[in-house]
């Protein structure tokens, strides 16, 4: 973590960034394990959206954190898949994980900023967390290897998951000079600099991720 | 404007990576046809002086470098083929698995494997990848050598009560009198081959196989002009409890020995049944199991037989009790029925008590490191105890 100044104005104007993120890179939902030992073929499942990039503001003023109470979240285990499979939310926000599927699953993390482990729980059950650290959380099935996931934890509210479509928007960012990432996938892809004027006001700003 | 510090999202790959550093997802081409995965381990032990962990490749299970690959090709909704290819301490390769699967009705859940198939007797053949198995070492019921072998018969029963404590190099004077490694209750690490039909309807599985060899002694090729068949049903009546039952019969003896032994229609067969269960819940998983093999065995070449029973009983349980962190414990024993000799009346193979304790901590999502302290006891052979403390470090992708 790192500490930021940043010069905010008392009565700022606010501005926004928006535009697309183009993802190129090739990526597909990992597939089960294939077991020799199966007695036949695993039923389908359902395929995650692995093309919706995120896009955050590396450091953000405080203003906004401290006015947003964090708030609820929540990553469905649904025919062997974690719906959504990227999960954005404000630092303290408690994620609930409720079990859809009509077989056990173990929802856990080796990531440093929240290890856990939930257990196994039944279809119907849900166990749920907080997450007071910012940053990536791997979230895994420890019954099934084909099962990921990702929630990224921000201690500021300057990010917004991109549409089907790839389109973003970030709203309500005070005036100043900003360094944007766009994520996708376990890494930050590609990053950018760019200024809110003073007077507030939109800004395009477009990624291709490759 | 005004001095603000806020503590800053930092959102690295390194972050990301700190999880997950090296690959772990299967390799997959052809957009999802070609799926290839491996594993390898490497375990660490002392020497295993009473022979306890020794499989039929004459190697011990405790201590060795294992690597295998598994492939599935997808040729149509129908049909697909799968292969596995293992090697221990890279001595040779084979394949412990190569059949193909036909799905007749891609919407039904019913399957049709031929070609060297995956055991349909028993749990833990389906769960014997190193990271399902929550300790280092192998059930006694699927490693554990006894003195029988398909190419050699005792010449009388004191000829067998001798050779107890020996399996993993036995001879007796009828057939093929090399010293060989003898066959467990249940093979793991040798696959058979035929053809094997299963489905699924709602709680229930089931599978049925005929195939060439046995459950103790698996083969690609016919030994004896006899058949195996075998059958498991398995019932998860709730999420968490699945309850098992396996049968197999199949010809034994191969006929080197049968054609040194008059001429008739005496099956020399192994029979052997197994039923199972696992619960779990939260961190808990427990797994029991109780196997009973009978094979009937000719005592010299008069003719005579005599029926040679053991029976198998595991417990299991692994606990995590903290992210990344799990003990386990596993407690078994391996017993066989009395049989009388000429001097002596005793259990025709000696009985084994093992022990193991351990626990596993996942490095990360699939690099575990596994630690364990295997005792055994044995009512018989040169050595009748041992306490082995192993190390593994297991991957898999």
């Amino acid at each position: 973590m790192l500490a930021l100044t940043a010069i905010v104005p008392a009565q700022p104007r606010l501005g926004a960034i928006s535009g697309r993120v183009q993802v190129l890179r090739t990526t597909q939902p990992a597939e089960r394990r294939p077991n020799a030992a199966d007695f036949g073929a695993q039923p389908p499942r359902e395929i995650p959206d692995l093309r919706r990039a995120v896009v955050y503001l590396e450091r953000g003023p405080a203003a906004a954190l401290e006015s947003r109470e964090p708030g609820r979240a929540s990553m469905d285990q649904r025919n062997e898949t974690f719906l959504p499979h990227v999960l954005t939310i404000d630092q303290g926000t408690v994620v609930d994980f409720p079990n859809n599927d009509r077989t056990y699953h173990n929802v856990f993390s080796l990531s440093k900023i929240r290890k856990f482990d939930l257990g196994r729980y039944a279809s119907g059950k849900s166990k749920s967390l907080r997450f007071d650290r910012p940053g990536v959380v791997r979230v895994f099935c420890d019954i099934h290897s084909h099962m990921s996931a990702f929630i990224l934890v921000f201690s500021h509210p300057y990010y917004s998951k991109a549409e089907a479509d790839g389109r973003y928007r970030i709203d309500n960012i005070p005036p100043g000079t900003y360094t944007v990432i766009a994520w996708h996938e376990g890494e930050a892809r590609e990053t950018k600099t760019v200024t809110i004027p003073a007077q507030g006001g939109d800004v395009d700003l477009d990624f291709v991720v490759q | 404007m005004r001095l603000i510090h806020v503590t800053a999202l930092v959102l690295l790959a390194a972050t990301g990576a700190a999880a997950q550093t090296i690959p772990s997802e299967p390799i997959t081409f052809g957009e999802g046809r070609v799926v290839l995965s491996g594993d390898a381990s490497l375990s660490i032990s002392p020497k295993d002086e009473g022979f306890f962990n020794y499989s039929n490749y004459e190697q011990t299970t405790l201590r060795q470098f294992s690597v295998g690959m598994t492939g599935l090709f997808r040729l149509s909704d129908r049909l697909s083929l799968l292969g596995e290819l293992r090697s221990d301490n890279l001595e040779y390769v084979t394949a412990l698995a190569l059949y193909a699967r036909i799905r007749p009705i891609p919407d039904k859940q019913l399957d049709i494997q031929i070609g060297r198939i995956p055991p349909t007797f028993g749990s833990f053949s389906r769960r014997g990848y190193g990271h399902d198995n929550p300790l280092i070492g192998i059930p006694l019921a699927y490693q554990y050598l006894t003195s029988l072998r398909a190419d050699n018969a005792p010449a009388d029963a004191d000829e067998l009560l001798r050779m107890r404590g020996r399996g993993w190099l036995s001879n007796f004077s009828v057939g093929n009198v090399r010293p060989e490694p003898g066959v467990p209750l249940v093979s793991s690490l040798t696959w058979d081959t035929g053809v094997q039909i299963s489905s699924r309807w709602r709680m229930i599985t089931a599978a049925a196989a005929v195939t060439n060899g046995t459950a103790s002694n698996p083969r690609v090729s016919d030994d004896n002009s006899g058949k195996q068949f075998a059958a498991r049903v398995t019932a998860s009546p709730t999420i968490g409890l699945t309850i098992g039952g396996s049968f197999a019969r199949g010809e034994f003896l191969g006929r080197q020995v049968r054609s040194l032994l008059p001429a008739g229609d005496r099956d020399y067969d192994q029979r052997a049944g197994e039923i199972d269960v696992e619960y779990s819940r939260g961190h808990l998983l427990v797994r029991a199991e109780t196997a009973l093999s009978s094979w009937r065995m000719p005592i010299g070449t008069s003719g005579a037989a005599m029926d040679l029973r053991s029976t198998a009983t595991t417990v299991e349980g692994r606990y995590a009790f903290a992210p990344g962190w799990y003990a386990a414990t596993r407690v078994e024993h391996l017993g066989f029925n009395r049989i009388a000799g000429a001097t002596q009346t005793d259990e025709w193979e000696a009985p084994v008590t093992r022990v193991e304790a351990g626990g596993g901590y996942y490095v990360q999502r699939n690099l575990i490191a596994k630690a364990a302290l295997q005792i055994n006891r044995r009512d018989g052979g040169r050595v009748t105890r041992s306490q082995l403390l192993a190390v593994q470090l297991l991957y898999w992708f």
